[in-house]
């Protein structure tokens, strides 16, 4: 990468973080390792690319809810941003099925819904 | 593009019983159904919402009004107000301010803690670039004053005049070291941070580096922390690339390196002086102060060593400016902490608030209330170093001056919550004996006094303690905190002088009565078979490592006393709980 200017820094910031489009975030600290995030996480790769779902799949550090972990945020167009937690292999399939295809939440799982991004 | 269909949540903020949830939700379902909704309404379950012992709670999506208390009678009244309409039931209506406010953890769970893109996105480095387009380091510093930020490692030592202190030695080089060497038992607020949003960490260093004048610094790791130094690696490789560390930083005369230095697990290596020899490549052990690292720290040259937490407030104070920090938290105490909350709680998890806020709250509000609802018994914060504040103290507003008057101290930001099967002599053992393995050995008040001291403790929980070993024991903690030469020591006896002072009762009870009221001390225990009880099945005969439990089908079986070795095998594997434990 090429180094950056004082420039460069200002349109970055000014362009803001790129949330575009369908987007899920695995918890990827160790607190959400141990939980078995990484099983998630490739879970939901495979299986998006299997249904041919153009969603993002990202990492994440820790949201401070170690207690529910893996935690899994979903954002997806026409629905609040949620956090599904306790997210297991088959969790991560109906988040899939159901939440981005289906465009329905699922039941059980839910540990935070957000009208708009926190400050 | 927003759906019309409105979203609604239910969930069971006592989370008593996954199926009172479902009952509820079934009628709920139902109503919606009667008045001929369903189409334009989704009905979820949650696990959890953030709000903690108000019965059923219903979230109404777009408009994210929330009700409480809820009762089945009043699920009509809000389907017509707002479900159908556009009103509210003013009654049932729940509002609150939220507690938590993210400062440090600000970006930890929104951006890919491996991408320095995200971090830029998120106003990353605009700190870095302001100060050096036209601040001057005694402007960082004045900033930092008026924020009125102070150490975040447990001593809370303000960061200011650390930095002053440094930049104002003489010397021909300075360094800054970032004191990531997290090690208190529970406390895991600094490696989130590292996993979370490592290049935070890193602007705040490198912008120490600016304002003291080093050309360079460390980050000092804990080895135990492999996922923290690799992506810590990953960001100040990226820092690097993009300009941002090395020669000439966003092209201005400023220079700074940044090496990572792992340390090998020793808890006195979280000691600044300690610290400084790690680096140095010498035997972690602390030397008498002064001079202080700010005079003559690591090579022998001014140094200014910082927690991670610190660091990470410190883009922040820039971007933002002092005056908006101070704005948060108490007189003395500036902006938030981050608390490990774990122990008896039902949502451990790291928790960032204000100063001031209550115990209580952090722990009833934050954290869900106990596991189990059991009684709260006591709150352990600052580790090893802390101590334990009892139930009658959960309302004294958290700060530094606040904790210190209750014979604890902030720590690094572990809290363990205990409720009533904790035995706070075993706690007090637990810590004490966490210090002694740990200490370094080069005094003797910490190395000796540590030692006979959980000897001491050892008596007391094994039923061989008298009563002036209470005495003793203030009497060699009163040694250690006066002699010993650094914090490890001095503090090591905390744990012990704070529950003997709010616990007293505890230990005599088990030096008099021979008891432990929590069941903790094993050897303070007798098991015998209830009776009545008993069905007569033979499980813990025959799961008796001992050959303890004598008897027949006819008469009944007996625990012979002299033979048991209170393994408590019986009273796990009975189903009819006819073992009682004393």
């Amino acid at each position: 990468m090429a180094k950056l200017t004082p420039k460069d820094i200002d349109s970055k910031i000014a362009a803001g973080l790129d949330e575009s489009g369908d987007w899920i975030k695995v918890g990827m600290s160790t607190c959400g390792m141990a939980a078995g995030a990484g099983e998630v996480f490739s879970t939901l790769q495979q299986e998006a690319k299997k249904r041919n779902l153009g969603v993002r799949i990202k990492k994440c550090g820790c949201q401070g809810m170690c207690y529910a972990e893996p935690l899994v945020e979903v954002h997806c167009a026409g629905l609040p941003d949620v956090v599904y937690g306790r997210v297991d292999k088959e969790t991560a399939i109906k988040i899939l099925e159901k939440h981005i295809s289906a465009k329905t939440l699922v039941n059980d799982n839910i540990y935070e819904v957000r009208t708009k991004r926190q400050a | 593009m927003e759906t019309d269909r409105k979203i609604i949540l239910l969930a069971d903020t006592e989370q008593s019983q996954q199926d009172k949830l479902r009952d509820f939700y079934t009628s709920f379902f139902n109503q919606i159904k009667d008045k001929g909704l369903e189409d334009s309404v989704a009905l979820v379950r949650a696990s959890d919402i953030g709000i903690y012992g108000k019965g059923f709670a219903v979230k109404i999506f777009p408009r994210g009004i929330v009700y409480t208390g809820v009762k089945e009678s009043d699920i009509g009244a809000i389907i017509d107000a707002s479900v159908k309409g556009q009103g509210t039931v003013e009654r049932l209506l729940f509002s609150e301010e939220p507690k938590q406010i993210r400062i440090v953890l600000r970006n930890c769970g929104v951006i890919d803690p491996e991408s320095i893109d995200e971090y830029i996105a998120c106003r990353g480095y605009g700190a870095l670039k302001k100060i050096l387009s036209g601040m001057d380091p005694a402007g960082v510093i004045e900033e930092m004053k008026k924020s009125g930020l102070r150490g975040r490692g447990g001593a809370g030592y303000p960061t200011w005049m650390k930095w002053k202190f440094t930049r104002e030695s003489q010397g021909d080089r300075k360094y800054v070291i970032c004191n990531a060497d997290e090690g208190d038992p529970g406390a895991y607020m600094d490696r989130s941070v590292l996993e979370g949003d490592p290049h935070s960490v890193i602007e705040g260093l490198i912008i120490a580096g600016y304002a003291i004048g080093a050309g360079s610094g460390y980050m000092y790791i804990r080895a135990e922390y492999p996922l923290a130094v690799e992506r810590v690696k990953k960001a100040i490789e990226q820092a690097y690339e993009c300009g941002l560390l090395g020669k000439n930083i966003l092209g201005t005369d400023f220079s700074f390196d940044i090496d990572i230095r792992l340390g090998a697990g020793a808890f006195v290596c979280g000691e600044e002086t300690a610290l400084i020899a790690s680096i140095e490549g010498k035997r972690g052990t602390p030397r008498p102060r002064p001079p202080y690292p700010s005079v003559s720290g690591l090579w022998g040259k001014p140094t200014a060593i910082n927690n991670v937490e610190t660091l990470a407030n410190v883009p922040y104070i820039i971007l933002e400016g002092g005056d908006k920090f101070a704005l948060i938290g108490t007189e003395k105490s500036k902006g938030t902490k981050v608390f490990a909350l774990t122990g008896k709680v039902r949502n451990s998890g790291l928790v960032e608030v204000p100063m001031g806020i209550t115990l209580r709250e952090i722990v009833f509000d934050i954290g869900g209330g106990m596991l189990g609802d059991k009684p709260i018994k006591a709150v352990q914060t600052g580790g090893p170093s802390g101590g334990v504040i009892p139930v009658d103290q959960l309302d004294t507003p958290v700060d530094y001056e606040n904790l210190q008057k209750l014979g604890s101290i902030m720590g690094s930001g572990g809290m363990i919550v205990m409720d009533e099967s904790d035995c706070i002599v075993d706690i007090a053992k637990f810590y004490l004996g966490f210090c002694v393995e740990e200490s370094c050995g080069k005094c003797a008040p910490c190395r000796i006094g540590g030692y006979q001291m959980l000897n001491l403790l050892n008596g007391i929980v094994e039923g061989s303690g008298s009563l002036e070993d209470l005495d003793k024991l203030r009497r060699v903690a009163l040694a250690m905190q006066r002699a010993s030469l650094c914090a490890l020591g001095q503090t090591a006896a905390n744990p012990v002088m704070s529950t003997l002072r709010y616990f007293e009762h505890e230990y005599r009870e088990h030096i008099v009565n021979r008891k432990c009221r929590s069941h903790k001390c094993r050897s303070l225990m007798t098991y015998s078979i209830i009776q009545d009880k008993c069905k007569r099945c033979r499980v813990c005969v025959i799961n008796c490592p001992v050959n303890a439990i004598e008897g027949d089908r006819e008469k009944g079986f007996f625990i012979d006393v002299s033979k048991c070795v209170k393994c408590g095998k019986c009273f796990e594997v009975c189903k009819f709980q006819a073992i009682a434990k004393e």
